[in-house]
């Protein structure tokens, strides 16, 4: 109860707070929850799944580029895309998913950079279908009507924070959802042991492949927020840089824990406006972070933070 | 026929560098169990250890290659103690996120260092003793002698790691970690030292590659990128662990992207080799030239 509470109250405070902040940190704050559900998806897959996946930038990309590709091609709305990129980065999912189901460990994490690489080189590549370097402009997302009436126009940068804090409200309770149903603890038990789980009946096939699926179709919601609020799409905003980056947020919080990714999320993706001019150093520091955190705290501040309070 | 020769000629050099990228990764990976995704990263280190030895100090080229192996070395030491030492009780996946991680600092710090501008390394064959001698034209063949010394440095290469691991207590020390650590330990190998070794070793051979692709090729900060890629790529498909495979699968790869940009299309070329990989894994996960092991 007190955990809800505290939820409702921040996500209030979020959702006022552009009222109180300028332009430039509103969007700073919309970054933060792109990286969110970036970081709680692969949470899914990778905290309680236990399954690799270095390849969030090409989920995050395929969900962007269908949401491009989808206005220009046909001219439809944010509120077709955003269904339409989680499905389509869903089956980018199950399409990675298949060769997770024989591989563990390092050849996993082999395999998902080699597809993180492959959709980068198509999307940079293939200038006829997706813009390559250049990338594609977005069209504003319109005006939202129910019944004929004008609810709101899209185009301020306040509408699409707030259409990016609900849905990463959406993305968190799926999150949650998934995790406390019947297929989380289930994930857990792969993560745990896959030959037992396996071996109690679980059906371990399933299982890794709904936790890959999921994983990829939130990563696709991110990425068509993403196309819409920054109105375009290029391939280098979906480099590897970003699955590590996402990799950094999830260790650094904490693998396997629900707060844990949110707060990595947050605490990186803010890093460089503390850090003034030192900001294009953030990579450097991500790499370092990402090296000292499994050194020292491979569970992740939040998972040290329960180790220490439960004792 | 005669530019299917060329590509030929051309996809040997090209896989000589994976093969020297390779070996040292899958001899990592099989002596220590380290996957180390910082391996691409040795090698752009050893491209720009080159340039400044030629370019900056001036230096004649024997010189510069000790200046490149000084460098792969501390290299080395430091990858050892970042990536290995900590990790010894861990589950694999530490040292892959720590590689991960060690790999996105390099390139950071050597953007921030050296700037995203590409450099060459002007390599002065004519100076070079035996190699000056050399032709270029080879019947319908073209090789400038910088490539040309690509797969000669290759085949000294591996013939001199081939002899030290099979005829120096070192070398055995090596085997023996690579079948059974504990065992090894118990017949008085000095586990920390064959780590430090190994490292070193891999260090050296990408370093080495660096160094002579950049004469051909720029190299640039994030060039360990799509190298380590490769190399990844060649490791899988020579078998985790076979050096022979490795050196193998690394000339194929390199016949294979050469055809591939010749005939096909040049935006194919770096696509292929990972294709490749994923229906490998799919299919024969223990490689083309390895054999069926347990893999858990």
């Amino acid at each position: 109860m007190k955990t809800l509470l505290a939820a409702i109250a921040a996500v209030a405070l979020l959702a006022v707070a552009p009222f109180g902040l300028g332009g430039y940190e509103t969007n700073v704050l919309m970054m933060v929850l792109f990286f969110v559900i970036l970081a709680v998806g692969l949470d899914l897959v990778s905290g309680y799944c236990g399954q690799f996946s270095f390849a969030t930038g090409a989920f995050y990309g395929v969900g962007a580029y269908t949401a491009a590709i989808m206005s220009r091609d046909l001219g439809t709305s944010i509120w077709l895309h955003l269904p339409a990129g989680a499905v389509v980065a869903g089956l980018f999912g199950l399409l990675l998913g298949i060769p997770a189901l024989r591989l563990k460990g390092h050849f996993l994490a082999i395999v998902t950079i080699a597809f993180q690489t492959i959709v980068y080189l198509v999307i940079s590549q293939w200038t006829s279908f997706t813009g390559g370097q250049v990338g594609l402009t977005m069209p504003n997302a319109g005006p939202v009507r129910i019944f004929g009436v004008t609810l709101f126009e899209f185009g301020s940068l306040r509408s699409y924070y707030w259409l990016t804090l609900a849905m990463t409200v959406i993305c968190l309770i799926v999150a949650w959802r998934l995790i406390h149903s019947r297929l989380g603890r289930e994930w857990v038990a792969i993560r745990d042991d896959e030959t037992l789980a396996g071996a109690v009946g679980l059906d371990t096939t399933r299982g890794k492949l709904t936790a890959f699926v999921a994983y990829a179709a939130l990563a696709g919601v991110a990425g068509v927020l993403t196309a819409h609020s920054l109105r375009g799409v290029t391939p280098d905003d979906f480099t590897i840089w970003i699955s590590a980056t996402v990799v950094a947020m999830m260790v650094v919080g904490g693998r396997g824990t629900f707060v844990g990714p949110i707060i990595g999320a947050a605490f990186l993706a803010t890093l460089p406006e503390f850090l003034g001019k030192f900001a294009e150093y953030k990579m450097l520091i991500y790499g370092v972070l990402l090296v000292l955190a499994i050194t020292l705290v491979p569970e992740g501040v939040v998972g040290r933070w329960r180790a220490r309070t439960s004792r | 026929m005669d530019l299917f020769l060329q590509y030929l000629a051309n996809g040997v050099v090209i896989g000589s560098t994976y093969v020297l990228v390779a070996v040292g990764l899958t001899l990592i990976f099989g002596i220590l169990g380290v996957v180390n995704f910082a391996h691409g990263e040795f090698y752009m280190i050893g491209g720009y250890a080159g340039i400044f030895a030629i370019t900056v100090l001036g230096l004649p080229v024997l010189p510069a290659v000790a200046v490149v192996l000084a460098t792969a070395a501390v290299v080395g030491i430091a990858a050892e103690a970042i990536l290995h030492k900590p990790m010894k009780n861990r589950d694999a996946t530490s040292s892959i996120i720590s590689s991960f991680g060690l790999a996105v600092a390099l390139q950071n710090a050597t953007l921030i260092v050296m700037g995203p501008q590409p450099q060459r390394l002007n390599l002065d064959v004519s100076k070079i003793p035996v190699l000056s001698s050399l032709p270029t034209d080879f019947g319908p063949v073209f090789l400038p002698q910088q490539r040309t010394l690509i797969p000669l440095t290759m085949v000294l290469l591996i013939a001199i790691l081939y002899v030290v691991l099979r005829y120096t207590w070192t070398g055995r020390s090596l085997r023996a970690m690579a079948q059974h650590a504990t065992v090894a330990r118990l017949c008085g190998v000095r586990v920390e030292r064959v780590a430090v070794v190994t490292f070193m070793v891999g260090a050296a051979l990408a370093g080495i590659a660096g160094m002579l692709m950049s004469s051909i090729f720029l190299v640039y900060p994030i060039v360990g990128n799509m190298i380590a890629l490769k190399a990844f790529t060649v490791v899988i498909l020579g078998g985790m662990g076979n050096v022979a495979g490795a050196a193998a699968a690394g000339l194929l790869l390199g016949i294979t992207e050469s055809l591939t940009s010749g005939y096909i299309a040049n935006s194919m070329r770096d696509i292929v080799g990972f294709v490749f990989v994923i229906l490998v894994l799919l299919f024969r996960p223990q490689g083309l030239f390895g054999k069926a092991v347990d893999r858990s």
